[in-house]
């Protein structure tokens, strides 16, 4: 066959426009960069100077415009830990058993269909669901029983998913290996298994108390006070959160010029928390993947 | 061409002191090979003996894996290849390459066989038609094919597929034709059609193939080479290897004592 | 012992397996519960009734129509189905105007009387009146049991739950605002998102990646009420100052902030769908001659279709359910928007706004219940397209 005719002109033309398409996307990709440097950036900046041991330690004064966010941090830790007390052992459990027990047959297959739906529902349906069900009709009220609940269904595929993928993972021949020895299915996953998948599990567990921590809308209804400085005594209480309260003093607090500072505040603590757990969660993976790597 | 006159033959292939690295592992020890014009190599070895890795150099297929290293200098019709002010998109088109596992792309027979005219710039729609035509007639599958050139290239045959991928690399009229294992995935009959068609594209390519099918290297090579752990044992005439190889190892390995 | 053991730890992991299913299921009853008295609902304020004429034909009046009338937008029975005659809108207050205090009794205990009295004469009156002033013998046609009609929520132009004397349920401006802001969205985030998906999948160095993922990470990690913080003080004095507008809260600030917010999403299933393309495939496009950007956009990228089409799709249903963010910077003016440059209001941000104010049961709070349920709806059929979308092979 006659060589195609070729020019240079061609060869360039190609090359040029890979170069122009190259560095486009280049750009994007580092204007994202840009894009979490500006708010990282401008909520430290502005923030920096509300952070004492004041703000941290006092309740809120004189219309919320002075003092500090003490019952919101502890309102947060409250809703962290009452979640989390609901959503891990029923997420891993709920996991272990997608991927150990229904390995790909149907109900395997619907309950991960329906997890993936529950994770797409907006999270203030969860606030509505959550105030019909745990609020009026279980007449828990607003409190932290009833929005620990809510957040903890809210975070449940996250949890369940990372539990799954960690065990998915985990390859074969080791449960094999273990089944092999005469050991019963429960005792590969207790003692193989499940020790093995740890170190990415707890990542994701980290990683949903990240999202928890953040959340407004579920807890609009089912337990955020507006302003209550009392901190709580049991878990039928109502709590202040950081989140809402964030929310309140930006847009309808007595006087929102006044409490800007107190805003800025806030949302620095707020962007601190998911910066400690993410480093974290990015730390605990790269030690433990060393680790298995060296081992 | 002035300077092909000085040259007694024209070596199609011409590679000196290869060695190749990825990251801490040493693949190829320097390896020397000239192969002329319209010649069929194979490069026959045990699994892991470098021989994929060397006609992957050819085309500079291993540029696309991290953290590899090359030294020393492969030549094609007298122009090195790794030579800073050679691109590698339009080495590729003088270079053509058959995979191991046919690799059609998610599109018509037409469009994968004028897939390689269209990325070279060309636009003339009379020429695109002949020249896939005739490609696919080259490579023996225009029977087969002829009236359903629209349809999804992944309904035809494992063996098909193969030819249709062997078409595609024809279409840009390469001068060397790369075929790593390309009748590894396919079964007997398509295997035998394979090789009838490696007999009859002789005449116009110089190929190089890698085989793990000794029978294979020696009915379609004019020469074959013999890889074992990163370096070349030995590379001489095809009849030579397999009637009288000089090394022991060689001999091993094609009696079937080892591989 | 043993075996038994092992049964009952099965059984207790499929209970906890099952209980997102369980959590589905309860959200679609409680939510349709809470939503299903709507309809029920009647279509003025409770304890209060309209009163016509009872020559007058007209027998019922959607609840739109009750708004038009007294807001003079209608003022003609024929415009509701009834004879030429000029309507005449009576409210308690207005009583006076027909009657003297004297006439109405000092503890208005004549009311009930006068009012029977007055509708009877005047054949376009529509009279406004609380329950307990309505005689048992009242001379006229009484629209007390009217209920708010299907087409009054789903058709109703208008979100004027405080409107008297009938509240507006209507669900198009929060629809149109909500679908509005999360398309000026997606059109923003999608090109950026696609883009930075390619870079990281095929372009960049595995340094360059290591480095970016983390900061989409933590991009996808910021809280919304953080995000809607940012924009509020930020986005929308910038929108106001640069489009010259008399509020920067507007659906373009919304559509701003969510385009941040669905990027993670876009860009993280995007760049899997683009990974998931079989070597082979990049390889026998680059030995034709191909450069890398051809390959990418006549190989990767078409191969990679179904699963961009679902990061596109997962975006827009991060976007439509977003609710603080977008309650913080949109301005929530129940309008049917025109232009992103209005404020706009959409459905998660109204009943983030309005639950807190609706008394349990009423009207208003069924309303926001209904919204909820049409959210979770929309958010349904967005993860059913995206299971189906992600599961078709790749076919032609």
């Amino acid at each position: 066959m006659t060589p195609i005719i070729n020019t240079g002109n061609i060869d360039r033309k190609k090359r040029i426009s890979q170069g122009v398409a190259f560095t486009i996307f280049k750009l994007m990709s580092y204007s994202v960069v840009a894009m979490l440097i500006l708010i990282l950036g401008f909520i430290v900046s502005k923030g920096i100077g509300a952070i004492s041991w004041d703000f941290l330690t006092k309740a809120p004064e004189e219309g919320m415009t002075k003092g500090g966010i003490f019952p919101a941090i502890v309102g947060t830790l409250c809703l962290v830990a009452g979640s989390s007390l609901f959503s891990f052992p029923i997420g891993i459990m709920s996991g272990i058993y997608m991927n150990e027990y229904a390995t790909g047959n149907k109900v395997a297959t619907f309950i991960r269909i329906m997890t993936n739906n529950l994770s797409g529902v907006p999270s203030v349906v969860f606030g509505l669901f959550g105030m019909s069900l745990f609020v009026n009709t279980m007449k828990f009220g607003d409190s932290i029983l009833a929005g620990s609940l809510t957040l903890g269904l809210l975070s449940l595929p996250l949890v369940i998913r990372t539990t799954e993928e960690s065990l998915k993972a985990i390859d074969n021949s080791y449960r094999e290996g273990s089944l092999a020895l005469g050991a019963t299915k429960l005792q590969t996953i207790q003692k193989v298994v499940l020790p093995m998948a740890f170190p990415n599990i707890i990542t994701g567990l980290i990683l949903s108390i990240g999202r928890v921590s953040g959340e407004t809308a579920p807890i609009l209804f089912t337990v955020a006070a507006y302003f209550l400085p009392k901190l709580p005594t049991s878990i039928f209480d109502q709590v202040m959160a950081l989140p809402y309260h964030l929310y309140v003093i930006s847009t309808s607090g007595t006087d929102i010029e006044a409490s800007r500072g107190i805003a800025y505040g806030t949302a620095l603590v707020l962007i601190v928390i998911v910066l400690i757990v993410n480093l974290l969660a990015n730390f605990l993976r790269n030690y433990f993947s060393k680790k298995v790597k060296t081992n | 061409m002035t300077s092909d006159i000085r040259h007694k033959k024209m070596l199609t292939i011409d590679a000196k002191n290869v060695d190749f690295y990825y990251s801490e592992f040493h693949a190829l020890k320097n390896i020397n090979i000239e192969v002329e014009k319209n010649k069929v190599v194979a490069l026959i070895g045990p699994s892991g003996c470098g021989k994929s890795t060397f006609l992957r150099l050819l085309n500079r297929m291993n540029d696309l894996i991290d953290g590899t290293r090359m030294t020393g200098s492969v030549l094609i019709e007298g122009k090195d290849i790794y030579a800073p002010n050679i691109h590698v998109d339009e080495l590729r088109k003088e270079v053509g390459m058959v995979f191991q596992k046919p690799n059609p792309f998610p599109k018509s027979i037409f469009e994968n066989v004028a897939y390689g005219l269209r990325v070279n710039g060309i636009k003339d729609k009379t020429f695109i038609e002949e020249r896939v035509i005739e490609s696919i007639k080259s490579a023996a599958l225009w029977n087969e094919v002829k009236d359903k050139l629209n349809k999804s290239a992944f309904a035809l045959s494992g063996g098909q597929q193969q030819r249709l991928c062997i078409a595609r690399a024809l279409a840009i009229s390469p001068k060397v034709l790369l075929m790593d294992e390309p009748a590894s995935a396919l079964d007997p009959i398509s295997t035998s059609k394979i090789e009838e068609l490696i007999y009859e594209l002789k005449k116009d390519y110089t190929i190089m193939i890698v085989t793990h099918n000794m029978q294979q290297a020696s009915r379609v090579s004019d020469k074959t080479a013999y890889f074992y752990l990163g370096e070349m044992i030995e590379y001489d005439d095809t009849i030579k290897i397999f009637t009288n190889p000089t090394e022991l190892s060689t001999q091993n390995y094609i009696t079937g004592r080892f591989g | 012992m043993k075996r038994f053991f092992e049964k009952l730890v099965e059984g207790a992991l499929l209970i906890s397996g099952s209980i997102t299913s369980i959590t589905i299921l309860l959200i679609v009853i409680f939510l349709f519960k809470e939503a299903s008295g709507l309809f029920n609902s009647p279509v003025i304020e409770d304890g209060y009734v309209l009163a016509f004429n009872k020559d007058n034909p007209v027998k019922k009046l959607s609840s739109y129509q009750i708004k038009q009338i007294f807001d003079g937008a209608i003022t003609n029975w024929d415009e509701v189905g009834g004879k030429e005659e000029p309507i005449e809108v009576v409210r308690l207050s207005d009583l006076t105007k027909y009657y003297t205090e004297a006439e109405l009794g000092a503890n208005f205990e004549n009311i009930p009387a006068k009012a029977s009295e007055l509708t009877a004469k005047h054949p376009g009156i529509i009279l406004f009146l609380p329950n307990s002033y309505i005689a048992k013998n009242f001379d006229g046609t009484l629209l007390k049991h009217e209920t708010l009609r299907p087409g009054d929520f789903f058709g109703g132009k208008e979100w004027y739950p405080t409107a008297s004397p009938s509240p507006q349920y209507g669900l198009l401006p929060l629809l149109l605002g909500t679908l509005w802001v999360s398309l000026g969205a997606i059109l923003l985030s999608l090109p950026f998102g696609i883009a930075v998906a390619v870079y990281l999948a095929e372009i960049s160095t595995m340094r360059v990646r290591n480095f970016l993922k983390p900061v989409i990470e933590l991009l996808a990690g910021i809280p919304s009420v953080v995000y809607g913080f940012f924009g509020l003080v930020v986005i929308v004095p910038f929108l106001q100052k640069t489009f010259q507008l008399p509020v920067g809260e507007t659906g373009l600030a919304g559509s701003i902030v969510l385009a941040i917010m669905a990027l993670p999403t876009i860009i993280t299933v995007a760049e899997d769908a683009m990974r998931n393309v079989p070597r082979a495939m990049k390889e026998a496009s680059l030995a034709l001659g191909a450069t890398q950007w051809q390959t990418i956009y006549r190989v990767v990228i078409p191969y990679a279709k179904s699963g961009i089409t679902s990061a596109a799709v997962l975006g827009i249903g991060r976007a439509i359910g977003e609710t603080m963010a977008v309650l913080m910077v949109t301005g929530n003016a129940a309008v049917i928007p025109h232009t992103l440059l209005e404020p706009v209001r959409t459905i998660p941000a109204t009943i983030a706004a309005e639950l807190g104010e609706a008394s349990a049961g009423g009207g208003h709070y069924q309303a926001l219940f209904a919204l909820g349920c049409i959210l979770f709806i929309i958010t349904m059929i967005i993860s059913i397209s995206v299971e189906f979308i992600s599961s078709k092979k790749y076919s032609k």
